[in-house]
């Protein structure tokens, strides 16, 4: 293996190659007090419109889809904000959470006075879990890379092989239109990095807590917007290495840079 | 009763009641751009949303939503934020044909990347803040107020207090001449006969039963029985009981006026008059139906209380309760609760909403707009979806 990483070491979740710290919405209605939380202490969060008037298998699969968020490698600490009367119950899905790592606290808008008394009470949790769990180095055995492919790529396999020679493991979904699905479905899979190939349509995106380093193709639109773009699709198997290691090892992807990265979990049911 | 209204005139003959400035991303990658052009910018408003331009069998209803949504009348002037595709014209071209003038579509790659495109944006978002500024507002009729009906979180009081509180303010209105849409069919499922019964004609009363009958089949295609999905985990805990107790507390939104029509989601009303808009009873997926239906105000019932509000319709928030009000202070406009502590009666907690929705109509900032909260969300069926 010649990509040696260091990393942080996240307890449970594993070892990461970002320490964030997430303020996790549970549902739509807490996003904005998330935001204003997250702006103050300098976490990440993020915009999505699930948590509420959700049925069937969607109830379990949301559920997981946030668990799973808050259980990535490249989370230190979360802090869960909930509204108090949607279908996901804040209170059950901060069990399952502690349960799982104890750098985790809750509040509820409904129960903390509104949305002034609960930006309040989840920066003082903010910052208390940033004192009480500080992020340790460690080495990360192996990088999980997530290959997110939504064009034809030539060197795909080439690519894999490349990568996992380099001593990674490589998971690869491949998107229909967008990459947001796929982006969602790899941070399932505890990917610690994405390499995104967007369809020619398809602009640049990232995820929040994973970096996405986004290849550009030779379509019209990846060349008119080159600039939102990593790297190029014919130097990549020249310059992933070296790129990877850059990123892994800390420095921000373009989508990193510029904070974009909105989630859509995967659902099946319309809402109620 | 002359109108004590004034609002901002639209070329369409339609009104407005803010006069916003709205970055509207057409691509979710181009959501967090557009917040940032918001908050960098000297008062436009941002949606962010998860469309990226999938083209599933909802694609017609968010193009719909979308283009409506673009051209409320609320709204001074939408800038695009697009990467060019075909269906983003699609949604353009559908904003014009209902009623947008002022709009501005900002490529992506005309422009070359997102910093750039914030950047523009920002140039372009001031300079129509400016110019929104300094139209003023004229003398409006009744009809000018179309007023959305909206209830979250409900408990076992909003059947009681704040729900025929907002009937009272409804029925008011409606005789003057203005509009008021009654949204969420999941929340009056159970009740619909009991508005049928109120229609304007037999045909209109039937279109009611089938809207709500055709929402239950869509919920049971997926194996799923609502009526034990509903009411909610926080609707018990507020002690309602059953779906029925919840709807027929939920119907009394509408007071007791005559239901004029029906309307898909998202369908602009075209007479004054009072409607059902088949929506879900997702709070912020119903909010973005109203605004596709250029809904231009909404009163929003609440038994445990929200902060949720919307980019380009002023949302006055009601409790249920005094606990609720007192102790989520900043969430809340008015208290309906006195009711239930016979401290006032529904006649007069219905004409303190009135009165305050005739006050926001004229200007009067809403603590959901002070506070800044703009969710949206997209309503999706997804039944064909094939993964």
């Amino acid at each position: 293996m010649t990509i040696s990483i260091k990393g942080f070491n996240h307890g449970n979740r594993g070892v990461g190659i970002r320490s964030h710290q997430l303020i996790l919405p549970t549902v739509i209605c807490s996003t904005h007090v998330s935001r204003r939380i997250a702006a103050e202490v300098g976490a990440v969060t993020f915009a999505h419109q699930h948590g509420c008037a959700i049925i069937g298998d969607d109830v379990e699969g949301i559920n997981n889809f946030f668990v799973s968020l808050a259980d990535h490698p490249n989370v230190a600490s979360v802090l869960a904000v909930g509204l108090g009367c949607e279908t996901i119950q804040s209170q059950e899905l901060a069990a399952k959470l502690l349960s799982r790592n104890k750098s985790m606290q809750y509040r509820i808008i409904q129960e903390s006075g509104g949305v002034e008394g609960t930006i309040a009470a989840g920066v003082k949790a903010a910052y208390e879990l940033s004192e009480a769990f500080p992020s340790a180095h460690a080495t990360v055995a192996k990088l999980r890379v997530g290959l997110d492919l939504g064009r034809e790529v030539s060197d795909a396999a080439a690519l894999q092989q490349l990568l996992t020679d380099e001593g990674c493991e490589v998971v690869v979904a491949h998107s229909e239109t967008s990459s947001a699905e796929t982006f969602s479905k790899l941070s399932q899979e505890n990917v610690h990095v994405i390499i995104s190939f967007p369809s020619d349509s398809q602009p640049a995106s990232g995820f929040p807590l994973i970096p996405v380093i986004n290849v550009a193709g030779s379509g019209v639109l990846h060349m008119a917007i080159r600039g939102d773009f990593d790297i190029d699709e014919n130097t990549l198997l020249s310059g992933i290495v070296e790129l990877l290691t850059a990123v892994a090892a800390g420095t921000e992807t373009v989508a990193e840079k510029s904070k974009s990265g909105e989630i859509r979990a995967p659902r099946v049911v319309r809402s109620a | 009763m002359s109108s004590p209204l004034k609002a901002y005139k639209r070329a369409n003959g339609s009104w407005g009641l803010r006069n916003q400035v709205l970055i509207l991303p057409l691509h979710s990658a181009l959501s967090s751009t557009a917040r940032a052009i918001a908050d960098g910018s000297d008062g436009a408003v941002a949606i962010s949303h998860d469309w990226s331009g999938e083209k599933d069998n909802d694609l017609a209803r968010i193009i719909f939503t979308l283009s409506g949504y673009a051209s409320n009348p609320n709204i001074f002037a939408t800038i695009f934020l697009s990467i060019g595709s075909p269906e983003e014209e699609q949604i353009i071209k559908g904003a014009q044909a209902l009623g947008l003038t002022r709009f501005t579509n900002l490529l992506l790659p005309e422009i070359g990347s997102m910093e750039k495109l914030q950047l523009e944006a920002i140039t372009l978002a001031n300079e129509y803040v400016k110019e929104a500024s300094a139209q003023e507002r004229v003398d409006a009729p009744w009809s000018s107020i179309v007023l959305g009906l909206e209830c979250g979180g409900s408990d076992a009081l909003s059947g009681i207090t704040a729900n025929p509180a907002l009937g009272v303010a409804s029925d008011r209105l409606v005789e003057l001449g203005a509009s008021s849409v009654l949204g969420e069919t999941t929340e009056i499922l159970g009740a619909e006969h009991l508005l049928a019964a109120r229609a304007i004609d037999p045909a209109v009363g039937k279109k009611i039963v089938e809207m709500v009958a055709r929402y239950e089949d869509s919920i049971n295609y997926e194996g799923i029985d609502i009526r034990g999905a509903q009411p909610s985990r926080g609707n018990i805990e507020g002690g309602l009981s059953t779906l029925e107790e919840k709807s027929l507390g939920a119907a009394k939104k509408a007071g007791n006026a005559p239901f004029t029509g029906t309307l898909e989601f998202g369908e602009i009303p075209k007479v004054a008059g009072l409607y059902f808009m088949d929506t879900p009873g997702h709070d912020i997926e119903q909010l973005a139906g109203f605004g596709a239906g250029h809904i231009n105000v909404v009163v929003f019932t609440s038994g445990r209380g929200t902060p949720t509000g919307s980019a380009i319709m002023p949302t006055i928030k009601v409790s249920t309760n005094t606990p609720m009000y007192v102790s989520i202070p900043d969430l809340i406009d008015l208290d309906a609760g006195t009711i239930a502590d016979g401290i006032e009666t529904l006649a007069q907690v219905g004409d303190r909403i009135f009165d305050e929705i005739v006050q926001v109509a004229n200007g009067k900032l809403t603590k959901a707009e002070r506070g800044g909260h703009h969710e949206f969300a997209l309503s999706r069926m997804y039944k064909t979806v094939v993964r």
